[in-house]
């Protein structure tokens, strides 16, 4: 499945702003189910110096600093990638406890990196009442895509979609209590979930395909830019889920960075000196690209 | 009474202290310990008045630096959080070897774990270290991933010891996220070398001075990569955090410019100070504020001494900072329960220096203990630098105990425990008596190529009792010096002067940040502003304090010239004024005592008082504790309450003599570099623009100006004795407005205020490029240009014809000078905001 992904990030302020440092996480990573075709970042007014480096977590990011100001600025992220179907769907992986008890000795390579998702980050948190709601998906011996499975549906189950109820600030904590938020409350319930269980889990953030492909309900969260998680497996390495759209992503979500929580992959942010405050213009069009074959 | 007596009495073994420490001048079997044989016998020389004297005498120094380097702290916030007591504690040179032996050995240790954390980290590979010490660690910021690969990270540490019963020094913590403190220590030991008795000076106690030549030589080693004389600056959280004082005492001593991240700019790779003459570029950062606040834009958060992109050009080599972000990594107490194992695998050695003992709880069997011993530690955050929550398990009641047993058990790996100790005993010299404290010394080291230098002395806390003390520089009760013995005596070295050797002559100091220049700038119109409402204001109540007010045809003139400086609302300024003069009267005292009134003068007053304040630095002692004293007596007056006008009379009258005094110290007291000439600049347009303002104000629309108007605009600009001595009582409109206006003889005229402004525009840094006169310089010329160009005729009629135009010209032109200098000299500096927080909002 190709994509081609269109997004829009506009800046206005209204008094202009004598000197701005940037910091864009706006390419797609490469995975072992997505290749990145073509990426190019247009900012407007070009910037007086532009580089690019790659985070602790593997991301790409672009920094870009404005040393003659600016008023509106505007960065235009357009990008090709290709999906193809996670293959092991059907596998469903180790039991939670085994993968548990691997994180807790974490002798491997790859259970020590994935160890690091376990603990509490800036916007997630490791407590009992997070390992409390956990608890009654974790039935002995379940198998850990089955716990997701009715994790996802206990979250879709209990927790309504309201963009008013929350703002990019809101703790976890409260989202938890009053049981409503957007995706990236979702996704921050869900690692606190699974990380006060022992279970190692990660932030995604990325996009999700603007019209649903046919005969499937239109998805939540489609024209901006999208926020799910990652969810350490064992042999099958990481698992992503949505909790947002209640599934296993397979080839509607494109990955743009993971990291912690959202702190770790803003998919802009900056510092800017002088000016008034700036308004947001957010616009995302994520279009299937014709497959010549 | 003699202090023989009191060593008798007092410096004898107490018996409640016996068994259970270790006492600093005595050994247990009575004897005084080496160290300290000469000092306890020379103390029989000195009296006890005498030292009280003295002690009195070393505060008066102390909080007489607090007023010079103290800064706007509205008078409430003690900057020094503690007192001095004149006696030291005393090491001799072997004790202090074997102690400095291992503060070396185990900086060296914590810089290997440091660059292996942040590098490679092999230790948690290898198992030596569990990966919570990182993973679970807040203080393990992954932006500083890589930035310790070449080179020294910490260069800087400052290391909390305790002397246990045996003898023996423990580390109760360890300080490389900014530590502070070494400033405190250098100046707790100039007040005590000034103001301790003759008898007790002792020629065998190690200099401080060679540690901070260490440290200068260090910071320029670190920047000779860049360029071969490297640009060092000091850079501050600024004013409003607790310690800036060391900061501005340290930057003075060590000779480097005091920045505050405002103050700095990343442009093209580099990093710059923004100076009053451009961008000048800094090679080497010592940076007094916290590692997780030094770029806003990757660490996010507005510190003030962040500076956005810094990490970037941190990564590419082009700037050196001490510490290296990521080294206060080892403040969190988990490192301790770590460290022996860990000196064998890095260092191959033994720990010399042990910390005192500690237990991670997240490892089952450390835990175990925990459990066993638990009544008698102390229970921690693990990644928390020390002074956080400090819980004493065997203080709790029972439900306490389970609580905190449930809190650890939930979450083990978020905990330590620590023994306690028993920190030894010392003399103290409090309230007039000799008596008893525990001490904890901060310890300081500096990098020195592989190894390090430590300071032959240290900052010493001492609390009445050996309680855990909060280890932060501001514990405890008091300060001491402390002294470590050599072996002969000491020859003097000195940061503070060099008497042999002359140095090269300059007129100039090296560089002039931006943000003084705009403090200064705006002191300046606040200084002139007081000083003009004040006038204006003695003037006006003069009048409405006289028999019968109703007959001074001037003062609705001069109440509209109130009115127009927005000291007093506009509808003052309406002809049937005579009906409103009683509300006028009630009111004034209100408005001209509250700082609300963002025009009046006690708001002048206190913004000249809040900037003097801030920029002390740039100005003598003299002229900022003089503004200071000006705004308190002026505040003081002001809160006591006004019953009338009479008492705003009095306080004005003396707000004016102040303000003269200050006037008259910068006059003759400040050097005529770049920080006057924009404190001038700014008085200037500031005088520049009331004095237009009032002849505008006060002038009548068709007519001459009446004579009483015309003495009371004498009045305002101070001219009466020029005006008297040239045309004795003969007022005439043409006259008082030459000697306002066009003379450029009289100090407080118009053309003067051009023609000063004129001369400094010409001086500003940065021109020469361009063969055409720059914006300010076009501004100032035609403005003079017009008033020189007055011509006789113009000051004999009425002003409404031509003059009135032409003030407003002028007036419009010193605003117009105001933004320009602002915005090119002054306004790239600004605290840097966020764009994220509360806007992107993913769905």
């Amino acid at each position: 499945m190709k994509y081609r992904v269109e997004h829009q990030t506009t800046y206005v302020n209204a008094r202009p702003v004598s000197v701005g440092h940037n910091e864009a996480r706006l390419t797609p990573r490469v995975t072992a189910r997505q290749a990145v075709l073509s990426h190019a970042i247009q900012i407007e007014p070009p910037p007086s110096g532009c580089t690019t480096l790659t985070d602790y977590f593997g991301n790409t990011v672009t920094q870009f600093i404005f040393n003659q100001g600016y008023s509106t600025l505007s960065i235009s992220a357009v990008n090709e990638v290709s999906l193809v179907a996670p293959q092991d769907a059907s596998d469903p992986g180790p039991n939670w406890e085994s993968l548990r008890s691997e994180l807790a000795e974490h002798a491997s390579a790859e259970s020590l990196d994935a160890y690091e998702f376990c603990f509490e980050s800036p916007r997630c948190r490791v407590a009992a009442e997070f390992a409390e709601y956990g608890k009654a998906s974790l039935e002995p011996a379940r198998p850990l895509r089955l716990v997701l499975v009715d994790l996802l549906d206990r979250i879709h189950r209990d927790f309504r979609y309201d963009a008013q109820a929350t703002t990019v600030t809101t703790p976890v904590e409260q989202v938890f209590r009053q049981r409503r938020g957007v995706c990236q409350d979702f996704a921050h319930l869900m690692i606190s979930v699974l990380r006060s269980c022992g279970l190692a889990a990660r932030y995604v953030s990325g996009y999700l395909r603007t019209i649903s492909a046919p005969g499937k309900p239109r998805l939540v969260g489609a024209d901006a830019s999208h926020a799910w998680l990652s969810v350490y497996a064992g042999r099958l390495g990481w698992i992503d889920v949505d909790p947002t759209n209640r599934q296993f992503t397979a080839l509607d979500h494109i990955t743009l960075a993971w990291g912690r929580d959202y702190t770790d992959v803003a998919p802009v942010k900056g510092v800017y000196i002088g000016g008034s405050s700036p308004q947001l213009q957010v616009s995302v069009d994520v279009r299937p690209v014709e497959e010549r074959s | 009474m003699t202090a023989i007596d009191a060593q008798e009495r007092y410096l004898s073994v107490p018996d409640r202290i016996r068994p259970a420490v270790y006492y600093e001048v005595y050994s247990p079997d009575g004897r005084i310990r080496p160290a300290w044989s000469d000092f306890v016998e020379r103390l029989g020389h000195v009296s006890a008045e005498q030292l009280t004297h003295r002690s009195q005498q070393a505060e008066q120094l102390l909080e007489e630096n607090g007023v010079t380097f103290n800064v706007f702290q509205e008078g409430r916030q003690a900057q020094r959080p503690w007192s001095l007591d004149l006696l030291p504690l005393i090491l001799d040179a072997a004790d202090w070897e074997r102690l400095a032996t291992g503060l070396r050995q185990r900086a060296r240790l914590l810089e290997r774990i440091i660059a292996d954390c942040y590098g490679a980290r092999e230790l948690i590979r290898d198992g030596t270290l569990p990966p919570e010490i990182l993973f679970a660690n807040p203080g393990f910021l992954r932006q500083f991933v890589g930035l310790h690969q070449c080179g020294t990270s910490m260069v800087l540490c400052a290391t909390e010891l305790g002397r246990a019963p045996d003898g023996e020094w423990r580390v109760m913590a360890d300080r490389a996220d900014a530590p502070a403190g070494e400033a405190f220590a250098l100046e707790n030991r100039i007040a005590v070398s000034r103001t301790i008795p003759q008898e007790l000076h002792d020629p065998m106690v190690q200099r401080l001075a060679p540690f901070f030549v260490a440290m200068q030589n260090t910071f320029k080693s670190l920047g000779r990569r860049l360029s071969e004389n490297p640009r060092v600056v000091l850079l501050s959280p600024g004013s409003r955090y607790p310690y800036y004082f060391e900061d501005v005492y340290l930057a003075r001593y060590l000779g480097y410019t005091l920045a505050e991240g405002a103050d700095l700019a990343v442009r093209d790779d580099r990093v710059f100070l923004k100076t009053l003459a451009g961008l000048v570029p800094i090679d080497v950062i010592v940076s007094r504020g916290v590692e997780r606040g030094i770029d806003p834009l990757e660490l996010g958060g507005g510190e003030p001494h962040g500076i956005p992109g810094l990490l970037k050009v941190l990564r590419q080599g082009n700037v050196a900072v001490a510490n290296v972000p990521g080294s206060g990594l080892i403040e969190s107490p988990i490192f301790m329960a770590f460290l022996p194992r860990l000196c064998r695998r890095l260092l191959g050695e033994d720990l010399l220096l042990p910390s005192i003992a500690t237990w991670w709880c997240g490892d089952p069997r450390q835990l175990e203990e925990v459990w066993r011993r638990l009544d008698e530690l102390v229970i921690k955050p693990a990644f928390q630098a020390s002074g956080g929550e400090e819980i004493l398990a065997g203080q709790l009641d029972e439900a306490g105990r389970r609580e905190l047993r449930d809190r650890i058990s939930a979450q083990p790996h978020q905990y330590v425990a620590q023994e306690l100790i028993c920190r030894s005993a010392l003399p103290v010299f409090h309230n007039g008596a000799i008596g008893i404290g525990h001490a904890a010394v901060r310890a300081f080291l500096v990098a020195d190529g592989e190894d390090y230098n430590v300071m032959p002395g240290g900052l010493v806390r001492f609390a009445p009792t050996p309680d855990p003390m909060v280890l932060s520089i501001s514990a405890g009760d008091g300060s001491k010096d402390l002294w470590i013995l050599g072996d002969s005596p000491v020859h003097p070295v000195s940061l503070l002067s060099d008497a042999a050797k002359p140095v090269v002559l300059r007129r100039t100091s090296a560089v002039f940040p931006s943000r003084v220049a705009d403090d200064l700038f705006w002191f300046g119109q606040s200084l002139d502003r007081a000083d003009y409402l004040s006038r204006l204001l003695r003037s006006v109540i003069d009048r409405l304090t006289a028999e019968s007010a109703a007959d001074f045809p001037e003062l609705p003139w001069l109440i509209r010239a109130l009115a127009d400086q927005g000291q007093v609302e506009a509808g003052f300024a309406i002809d049937s004024f005579v009906s409103l003069l009683p509300t006028l009267t009630e009111d004034l005292p209100r408005t001209v005592a509250s700082v609300e009134e963002v025009r009046g003068l006690a708001a002048a007053v206190s913004e000249m008082e809040r900037l003097a304040s801030l920029e002390r630095l740039w100005m003598s002692p003299d002229t900022s504790r003089k503004v200071r004293e000006t705004a308190i007596a002026f505040r003081a007056s002001a809160d006591a309450g006004w019953s009338g006008l009479v008492d705003v009379l009095e306080a004005i009258n003396g707000t004016i003599l102040d303000l003269a005094a200050v006037s008259g110290l910068i006059h003759d007291g400040m050097i005529r570099g770049p920080a006057w000439r924009l404190l001038e600049m700014g008085r200037r347009i500031e005088r520049a623009r009331n004095t237009a303002l009032l002849i505008r104000s006060i002038t009548p629309d068709e007519s001459l100006i009446e004579r009483p108007v015309l003495k009371a605009i004498l009045e305002v600009i101070d001219c009466r004795m020029t005006y008297r001595a040239r045309y004795y009582d003969n007022i005439q409109q043409n006259a008082v407005l030459d000697l306002c206006l066009t003379d450029e003889t009289c100090p407080r005229s118009l053309a003067v205020q051009l023609v000063s402004l004129a001369e400094h525009v010409d001086a500003l840094p940065g021109e020469g490029e361009s063969l055409l006169r720059t914006e300010e310089k076009r501004i100032v010329t035609s403005a003079l240009h017009a008033v020189r160009m007055l011509a006789q005729e113009q000051l004999e009629q009425p002003p409404a014809q031509g003059l009135q135009e032409l003030l407003l010209d002028v007036e419009d032109a010193m605003g117009q000078l105001s933004r320009v200098i602002t915005r090119k000299y002054l306004l790239h500096s600004g605290i840097p905001r966020q764009i994220t927080s509360g806007l992107e909002l993913p769905q």
